[in-house]
């Protein structure tokens, strides 16, 4: 077997995580071979420089906390959906009021009429357009499949 | 919790349950804060995405076939997540004025000394490998983070990962390999 074959396998060996007889190998393998001895000294070194280092873990109390702030996300969610749906009910609602009365009513002048058609027409317009490009975006997602 | 535990919490989540999704939050919300701090480095950063990413997990629950282990599933929901973040920051970089400013002001991963006496004396060094942990491509920070900082074993990060021992090894020879560079650049001597 090869340097590169051993190699990560130095890691193994280091971090004791191999099997006896993969130990075994590794030790016949570094008997013979300077290089790989020589970057196992250099890894070795690397860990003992760090062996008593940690990432700092946040505080008890944010763990103690995390399941309460993953419960009320799920309730803002909740909460946003039906925002959402509630809105767009009353803007439709809006539309066609406003629709009925500035367009179809009696005594309105043409260019409040032309006014409101621009208006309502332009914002039609700007929610399609935005829909499609998030339709765009969400199917040529690049991270939408996830290669580990 | 044992395996058949999970499954059966699994089960209950798809009803609807959040008390069995808190015993699945409160199981991995270590392992997810680590695996997110280490693609995005910060740790405010990192709490946020992975409760988050608890959020969609229990969204789309029912699409999660619990005879397998969970974590795997959860963790490409959470890197989607992870690199959605880092491709929002980099965006607001290329836009800022201040970009380069921004990038040599980047505060490094915050890393401690858990022997008291040697904290003094190793404050520099300390400070050193968070910022060279910062210059990691994001998988090797990951797996650095995971075994060499958290002394996560090669068949936890595998069962985390959903890898086998073999490429936990690879990925591990690579990262140390990285953070070696990076120290050398710092005039890191050792």
């Amino acid at each position: 077997m090869s340097c590169d074959t051993f190699k990560p396998l130095l890691m193994g060996y280091l971090d004791e995580e191999l099997t006896e007889l993969e130990a075994q190998r590794v030790e016949r393998h570094l008997q013979k071979c300077g290089d790989c001895t020589n970057e196992l000294q250099e890894f070795r070194k690397l860990k003992e420089v760090t062996h008593d280092m940690r990432v700092i873990t946040p505080e008890d109390k944010h763990w103690d906390q995390y399941w309460a702030s993953v419960y009320n996300r799920l309730e803002r969610k909740v909460g946003w959906i039906l925002v959402s749906i509630g809105s767009i009910i009353l803007l439709a609602y809006a539309i066609y009021t406003l629709g009925e009365t500035f367009i179809f009513g009696r005594n309105i002048p043409i260019l409040i009429r032309v006014g409101v058609i621009a208006l309502v027409g332009g914002f039609c317009t700007l929610l399609i357009s935005v829909l499609r490009e998030r339709l765009f975006i969400s199917k040529s997602d690049k991270y939408e499949r996830i290669k580990r | 919790m044992i395996v058949n535990d999970e499954a059966s919490a699994i089960e209950r989540c798809k009803s609807g349950d959040r008390e069995a999704f808190a015993l699945i939050v409160q199981k991995y919300m270590k392992p997810a804060y680590y695996v997110a701090l280490g693609y995005v480095g910060v740790p405010e950063d990192a709490m946020d995405i992975s409760q988050d990413a608890f959020v969609n997990a229990f969204r789309h629950i029912r699409r999660f076939d619990s005879s397998k282990n969970f974590f795997p599933w959860f963790y490409s929901i959470l890197k989607n997540l992870c690199m959605n973040h880092l491709n929002r920051v980099r965006r607001r970089r290329e836009r800022s004025i201040d970009a380069m400013e921004e990038e040599e002001g980047q505060i490094p991963i915050p890393v401690e000394t858990v022997s008291p006496e040697k904290y003094v004396v190793r404050r520099d060094l300390e400070k050193k490998i968070g910022q060279a942990l910062r210059c990691l491509r994001p998988r090797d920070r990951e797996i650095i983070i995971l075994q060499h900082f958290q002394d996560f074993s090669y068949q936890e990060i595998a069962n985390l990962l959903g890898v086998p021992i073999g490429t936990v090894m690879s990925r591990l020879y690579g990262a140390r390999q990285a953070l070696r560079r990076e120290l050398e650049k710092m005039g890191v001597r050792y």
